[in-house]
């Protein structure tokens, strides 16, 4: 029984109403008596109502209001309500776009709050860890230096050059004093230490991480272009990429899982919503001619900043 | 954005922790002085933080005032200091243009012409952006003319890009152009219809997002923020373009092959934005260094532009100093050809087989005088690749859009270095009278009847006494208003006797690319060449000019038999007399020019 209880209780839906409830109640119970929507004609601004005016002023860095500002700011609200209420009255807030995305967002709030209603257990982020190891790879990384072969000093021997380069280099150390000789000054570094594929991307372009990664390490290698030119390479390590350990990411794990878990219930309230309903379209929706209705742009009141 | 002048600042708060409550927005002030009093008032409360001026190019003039301020309150020693205290950067390229020059404005420098767009934001109908005192070299020249003749520089700042993106993502690649403004240029078919973005400029002249460049002694929010503050930045067009430019007195010739030349960039001088130490040779150095984008175009070139001053004049002047190839430069002039070109414009692809990976040198101004203030920065340019339009043109099977060039010349720009003379020095500097000197000597100023009887409907010979340089201007006659009898055909006069009252037509001639033109006399070069005209008045004891559309004065004094004239834009100069005809221009056998 208890089980069944506790089973009901974790479902999203249930979960949804609950807090809905819960903010319905409480907002109804905050707001009693202060200048809301009043079917009897009569708008009554409270002392909180006031004090919430001068405190929204204030958190805008302002000095304090005059009487006269305060004044202004009062018939404003006043007004804000009696439009919003003869608003209401002529139903204008019927299929008006604007409104409707509004409380449709807002109901997306809701099932945020709902969202973050829970902590998962230890046992549970672990479990959840291990199906979702993948998501905490570590990236792999080069270890590597290179010779440069520079298009600026050699045009398009550079290649040629670089190649020639390699033959002299068999079998010769990665320090060797051969390598020194052979190649032009680079402009950055000659040694890279411990860089993931989108840290060389960055430094010396895409296709030069990609032949790198398929190096074999502890030879001279290449000619490998770079957007610089041409280089041999010589890998000192590659290590792998590797899931890291849960403990070294518990704090990203449960983060992961706590939005994992607010997808679920957005959805899951959703989709219970959605059941509900019968949704009726045409049975082509493509059908439609639209090619009449394409709409030339139209020109907006206040430009871009 | 007071009536649609864009003067939107993007502020930088050096440490998150202590950022303030609010920011201050619009609605506490429109005015740029109230922004940095407001900063101030954080700094002195341990907030520090710095503002960069964004889009100077949309500010209808605004941006780089020299005359007053939006509060209408003169330019003076506290402006200069609030400004330079806060704003140590401004943003010199996005999305909506480029703020470096104008071609009107530096009309010998080929490359000015690059992404120019210049319209006002909420395109309030019946006004025209006005190009003075919307671009950044203007306001360098500018800056240190004020110096020299005020003592008092509003306009030290460094240079950086920033996207001016609306949609959170930055655009800054010609390959992956993906617009700026949501829905109105978010699609290839809504940008390459030409849609009007908020109604105001044609989607195909938004180019792609500037970047900022910072040289810092690490990657830290902190450092990054002193590095900023002292200007030693340069800005990109989108390519992730890397450029150095240190300046000194004792760089030798061969230091930039040194491996840490870059160690004794620091030691023997001082980096880009900042002050060249008291003189130690006969004319400054300058390191200058640029690598590629790996994944972008060869580059082309790197050169310094220069500014200086003398009596209130700002000029400027553009050396090539190093390049991609085995170009020769000009033999007369020093300037080097043109890359060429590997773009395919129909197919939209180049090749990077022309142009450089790096170029660096080490360069000594050739034409130095260290009575006179004067700045540096570097320009890095890229080989010309195809323009996002051009890319996206083939992509729909379209011709390249008729309103923009097919190719661009992506570019770097490294934050100026400055030159500010000894008192020792400035006291050997050539100097012009002023309108003060001559009124003490007891010239007058003409009046309008004056004024008219000496130039109107006359060819007048002008020496600009500062730089000696020699030209006509021709005054066309002034209208005369409706009682002017009936003139035939035949009457020079049938024509212009429709102008309004005392409007009238004016033609500089006989300037040739050698004369060293001072600032705001527009494309004075191609005027002489095509004899195009343009309008002036005669109001108030002013000869009244424009430069599109902001207005230039002269005056003139009368001293004995001869007469002086002030242009309002020259801070109390009165650089230029009435002089005799010339009749060689170039006579053979005297000093080259």
């Amino acid at each position: 029984m208890s089980i069944a209880i506790g089973r009901w209780l974790r479902e999203p839906l249930l979960q949804f109403l609950l807090t809905g409830l819960l903010l319905f109640v409480g907002y109804h119970w905050a707001n009693h008596g202060s200048g809301q929507p009043d079917s009897d004609g009569r708008i009554e601004l409270t002392a909180d109502d006031l004090r919430q005016i001068r405190f929204a002023w204030l958190a805008q860095g302002r000095e304090a209001l005059s009487p006269e500002q305060m004044r202004r700011l009062v018939d404003a609200r006043v007004r804000e309500e009696i439009l919003y209420r003869e608003a209401l009255a002529l139903g204008l807030d019927k299929d008006d776009t604007i409104v409707r995305r509004r409380m449709a967002q807002k109901m997306e709030f809701l099932f945020e709050d709902v969202a973050a209603l829970r902590d998962p257990t230890a046992d549970e982020l672990r479990a959840w860890f291990e199906k979702n190891a993948e998501r905490f790879t570590l990236p792999a990384r080069a270890t590597f230096r290179h010779l440069y072969f520079s298009p600026d000093r050699r045009g398009e021997r550079a290649r040629d050059d670089a190649a020639r380069a390699l033959a002299k280099l068999a079998g010769e150390p990665a320090d060797g004093p051969a390598a020194a000789t052979l190649a032009d000054p680079f402009m950055f570094q000659d040694y890279y230490g411990d860089r993931s594929f989108d840290e060389v991307a960055r430094s010396l372009g895409p296709g030069f991480a990609r032949a790198l990664f398929e190096l074999a390490p502890g030879a001279w290698s290449g000619p490998i272009e770079s957007g610089y030119g041409w280089h041999l390479v010589w890998v000192d390590s590659i290590t792998p990429a590797r899931v890291q350990a849960f403990e070294d990411v518990e704090a990203d794990v449960r983060r992961e899982w706590i939005e994992g878990q607010r997808a679920e219930i957005r959805e899951g309230a959703f989709e219970a919503m959605r059941a509900r309903y019968e949704v009726v379209l045409p049975k082509d929706l493509d059908a439609a001619d639209l090619a009449n209705l394409r709409a030339t742009e139209v020109e907006r009141p206040e430009g871009p900043r | 954005m007071p009536n649609n002048m864009n003067l939107h600042r993007n502020i930088f708060f050096k440490d998150c922790g202590k950022v303030p409550a609010m920011p201050f927005s619009a609605l506490d002030s429109k005015h740029p002085v109230d922004l940095w009093s407001w900063m101030d008032g954080q700094r002195k409360a341990g907030n520090d933080l710095l503002a960069i001026s964004h889009n100077a190019n949309l500010s209808d003039g605004r941006m780089f005032p020299t005359e007053v301020d939006t509060n209408g309150r003169p330019i003076d020693a506290a402006y200069a200091a609030s400004r330079v205290r806060n704003e140590p950067l401004i943003e010199i390229k996005q999305l909506k243009g480029t703020s470096e020059t104008h071609p009107l404005l530096s009309p010998n420098d080929e490359f000015a012409n690059f992404e120019i767009l210049s319209v006002l934001l909420g395109n309030p109908p019946g006004r025209i952006a006005h190009v003075v005192g919307s671009y950044a070299r203007q306001a360098l020249k500018d800056g240190i003319a004020l110096e020299d003749s005020k003592g008092f520089n509003p306009y030290r700042f460094g240079f950086g890009a920033a996207s001016d993106s609306h949609n959170t993502a930055v655009p800054y690649r010609q390959d992956n152009f993906f617009g700026g403004h949501s829905f109105t240029d978010g699609t290839i078919e809504a940008r390459m219809s030409g849609t009007l973005v908020g109604g105001m400029f044609d989607a195909r002249l938004e180019g792609t997002s500037g970047l900022t460049g910072v040289w810092a002694e690490e990657n830290t929010r902190a450092s990054l923020f002193e590095a900023m503050k002292r200007k030693e930045t340069f800005a990109v067009t989108g390519p992730h373009i890397q450029v150095r430019f240190f300046g000194g007195w004792e760089y030798g010739p061969d230091l930039v092959k040194q491996k840490d030349w870059v160690r004794t960039g620091y030691a023997k001088g001082v980096p880009m934005g900042g002050d060249l130490p008291p003189a130690k040779a006969k004319a400054p150095t300058f390191m200058v260094w640029a690598v590629k984008d790996p994944t972008s175009g060869n580059l082309d070139r790197i050169q310094v532009v220069k500014g200086w001053t003398m009596s209130g004049q700002g000029f400027e002047k553009i050396y090539d100093v190093v390049w991609a190839g085995d170009r020769k430069p000009d033999k007369w002039t020093g300037v080097v050809p043109p890359i060429g070109s590997t773009v395919d414009v129909e197919n939209a692809t180049y090749t990077n087989t022309i142009g450089a990976v790096e170029l660096k040198t080490v360069w000594t101004d050739p034409e130095f005088d260290p009575s006179l203030h004067a700045f540096y920065y570097a320009r890095v340019l890229e080989i010309p690749t195809p323009r996002w339009t051009t890319l996206q043109a083939k992509q729909l099977g379209i011709a390249p859009p008729d309103v923009v060039a097919p190719t661009v010349q992506e570019r770097a720009w490294s934050s100026p270095i400055w030159h500010t003379p000894s008192a020792e020095a400035r006291k050997a500097a050539p100097r012009s009278t002023t309108v003060a000197e001559l009124t003490q000597k007891g010239a007058v100023a003409l009046n309008d009847a004056q004024l008219k009887a000496l130039i109107v409907e006359k060819s007048i010979w002008l020496q600009n006494t500062v730089t000696g340089d020699k030209y006509m201007i021709i005054y066309g006659a002034l209208g005369k208003g409706p009682d002017a009898k009936p003139l035939t055909p035949s009457d020079p006069g049938y024509v212009t006797q429709r102008f309004p009252v005392n409007q009238g037509q004016f033609q500089i001639r006989y300037v040739g690319k050698k004369v060293a033109m001072q600032s705001l006399t527009g494309d004075t070069v191609e005027a002489s060449y095509l004899g195009t005209s343009r309008t002036y008045n005669i109001v108030d004891g002013k000869i009244v000019t424009e430069l599109v559309g902001t207005p230039i004065e002269i005056s003139v004094y009368k001293l004995a038999d001869k007469y002086f004239g002030a242009r309002s834009n020259e801070f109390g100069y009165a650089n230029f007399e009435i002089v005799p005809a010339v009749a060689q221009l170039s006579p053979l056998g005297a000093a080259p020019r």
